[in-house]
């Protein structure tokens, strides 16, 4: 009995004593600038790294490394060092609500990026938000995702945006007047889809049919087949790229003929242009990476990404290092507090990209950037077009 | 356009057997629904692509995936299911579906998260008829004729030869079938070896038709396959291969006409409710007598 006593006496001075060396510990941080300023930074990271968008996921998460790489190897900020922080989010929201708790309240960062999904960061945001904690979404695009107030960010553009862009496309460019729409059913693809339509009817034209499917979709014959008859002068299809090159595939192999028109979904060098090969020829698409930029910073990003990844980069990458290169700015210019971070975003003006010249952030947090207009020739994106009109590329501040 | 979507229809449906067929087989004598199947189906897939890309011959990668896959299933058999045969079947059932996600991230690692190009160049042409706005893709011949001609082959084994009678027998009644002096262990391993062998052929056949091979691949195969099976009276291979074919067509038929307005798969299982609601045993099931 007196043994058993003794035993829970020395079990509770032990946890007393390691509660109070934890209190201590995290307490004398803070209250010792000087040595804080010495302990790296560490910024938070989920992406899709399991699960059906695990070819995203790689590409997010080998970008973000090579940001931070890049930031260390280049000065670090102002003599600190990052640290990536990251974690695997399956492509499931629940996965990205507990990460987001674990970021916001153990791993103790100062920002974070999502290199998610739109559903996943969408479930994550509001904790960022509530913790005060800056999120900059790398390529979600759902409007919901900076709805939720000031410490929320977006890398590309706002579904709203892109949809629109598409739409100035069909119109202005391809001189479409009838459409039909092929999208892929969820955040991704709905929100692209209306916007899109909405644009193009409000312009004159006609969608004659929209059709939609999971994201695991192989099979569109049934549907292109139907497409066929109805002939319109354009497909748009906002979808990933295991479902874009199955369309491309087989829209070749049915002899469409129909011109097709993509986002920034299939803007995917291995799984896109791999798989549809020769079939994807001409296939024009609206994206944030311009190849053929000029900008230091994007030659720069496709020669580090390419010697690292040993593969040409895709939008999703080039979008998630930005994010990084954006908070590095940020902290570099206004400090590396998380209040500040959020501030110094804000401040942000005609900041040199990979994906293009940023212009600035509105008060949702949306980026105004060029939208780039690409074209699949002989198995590789190229340069189409960029759409400047402020009135497509201004997102909306509501 | 309505030869056009029935040729779909069929296509379609060809492979939904093809998939389904392997799980079947094993329910057909184990009662047991094998969800790592599906994984047998990436697995076959995947080593059919690492062979092609290794030796560049389209004819050793299809026989590689096929046995190795098939070997796959004895092992599987042999250290997954027979060790539970004695426990509830939900235990077999859980076991598969872990084997289902373990075999999944399995390949992710090893083969990478990306969509690969399983590409067998170009094996028979495709043929246009403009006139008739019809075109035949070269894969679906392919297709079609390896359907036919493996369910050819396990209709002769299953009824005319004396493996046949003894599986036929394992199925009815294991314990009795033993009794009568049937290796029945050596019935069950021979029902996984041609199950998995089965899915191999699918897994390689709808790579090549898609031109790509990726870890998730068994996803929905995993879930259409056993609204197939279930359609077709759970373990009745031609009962299978009629609902794959009725799947299958429902799903272009309605795509076609009235388009997607509803995800495919979501319109497959729409038709499975509806004609579970008039035959609950499925198409060709037995209806159960008390």
């Amino acid at each position: 009995m007196k043994r058993r006593f003794s035993l829970s006496l020395l079990i509770l001075v032990l946890s007393l004593g390691l509660m109070l060396a934890g209190c201590g510990g995290g307490g004398g941080g803070d209250k010792k600038p000087a040595a804080a300023n010495k302990a790296p930074i560490k910024i938070g990271f989920f992406a899709p790294v399991t699960g059906p968008a695990a070819a995203d996921g790689d590409s997010v998460t080998k970008a973000a490394k090579l940001a931070v790489e890049k930031i260390n190897k280049t000065g670090g900020i102002n003599g600190r060092q990052v640290e990536l922080v990251a974690y695997d989010d399956n492509l499931k929201p629940q996965e990205a609500v507990s990460i987001a708790q674990k970021l916001t309240t153990k791993d103790g960062v100062v920002a974070a990026v999502s290199g998610s999904y739109s559903h996943t960061t969408r479930a994550a945001a509001p904790i960022f938000e509530n913790a005060k904690i800056p999120m900059i979404a790398a390529y979600a695009l759902h409007p919901d995702i900076t709805k939720g107030g000031d410490y929320v960010f977006r890398q590309s553009f706002v579904g709203t945006a892109q949809g629109k862009a598409g739409a100035f496309v069909a119109v202005n460019m391809l001189k479409a007047k009838t459409v039909a729409i092929l999208n892929v059913d969820n955040d991704f693809g709905t929100t692209l889809a209306n916007s899109f339509a909405a644009y193009f009817e409000s312009k004159g034209g006609k969608v004659v049919s929209r059709d939609k499917f999971t994201m695991v979709e192989k099979e569109f014959n049934p549907v292109l087949t139907k497409i066929k008859q109805l002939k319109p002068d354009l497909i748009y299809m906002p979808t990933y790229s295991g479902t874009g090159a199955q369309i491309a595939r087989q829209a070749k192999e049915l002899n469409l003929g129909i011109q097709m028109l993509g986002t920034e979904g299939i803007d995917s060098t291995m799984e896109f242009l791999k798989v549809s090969g020769a079939t994807a020829d001409g296939i024009i698409i609206t994206t944030n990476l311009n190849r053929e930029s000029k900008l230091k910073a994007t030659q720069e990003f496709i020669k580090d990404y390419t010697a690292m990844a040993k593969h040409a980069p895709d939008m999703v990458a080039a979008s998630t290092y930005d994010c990084f290169m954006v908070l590095a700015e940020s902290m570099r210019k206004n400090g590396a507090e998380p209040d500040k971070i959020k501030d110094g975003i804000y401040k942000i003006k005609d900041f040199e990209a990979a994906t293009g010249l940023i212009k600035g952030y509105n008060k949702l947090g949306e980026v105004t950037k060029n939208v780039q207009v690409q074209v699949v020739k002989n198995g590789a994106f190229t340069y189409y077009g960029e759409i400047t009109d402020a009135d497509i590329i201004t997102p909306p501040d509501k | 356009m309505l030869v056009q979507q029935i040729i779909n229809g069929i296509v379609v449906g060809s492979v939904y057997a093809l998939t389904a067929m392997g799980a079947t087989l094993v329910y057909g004598i184990m009662r047991i629904l094998d969800i790592s199947n599906a994984g047998a189906y990436a697995i076959g897939a995947y080593v059919a692509f690492f062979f092609l890309l290794q030796t560049g011959s389209p004819l050793v990668a299809l026989v590689a995936g096929v046995v190795l896959t098939a070997a796959f299933g004895f092992l599987v058999q042999k250290f997954l299911y027979a060790p539970l045969m004695n426990k509830s079947p939900n235990v077999s059932l859980i076991a598969g579906i872990g084997l289902f996600i373990f075999l999944q991230d399995f390949l992710r690692l090893v083969g990478g998260p990306q969509a690969r190009e399983l590409n067998f160049g170009t094996l028979l042409p495709s043929i246009q008829f403009p006139s008739l706005q019809l075109t035949l893709y070269g894969t679906w011949f392919l297709i079609l004729a390896a359907t036919a001609v493996l369910l050819l082959i396990l209709w002769l084994l299953l009824n005319r030869s004396p493996i046949g009678l003894a599986w036929r027998a394992t199925a009815q009644d294991l314990e009795t079938a033993k009794a009568m002096g049937i290796n029945t262990n050596r019935v069950v391993a021979f029902n996984f070896i041609l199950g998995y062998g089965f899915a191999a052929v699918a897994g390689i056949l709808v790579g090549i038709l898609y031109n790509s091979v990726y870890p998730t691949m068994g996803d929905v195969p995993a879930y259409k396959m056993l609204a197939v099976i279930v359609l077709g009276g759970l373990g009745n291979p031609l009962g299978t291969v009629l609902a794959a074919l009725v799947i299958g067509m429902a799903e272009t038929l309605i795509g076609g006409y009235i388009g997607f307005f509803l995800p495919r798969d979501a319109i497959a299982f729409v038709v499975l409710i509806l004609i579970l609601l008039w035959r609950p045993q499925g198409l060709l099931g037995r209806r159960r007598t008390s």
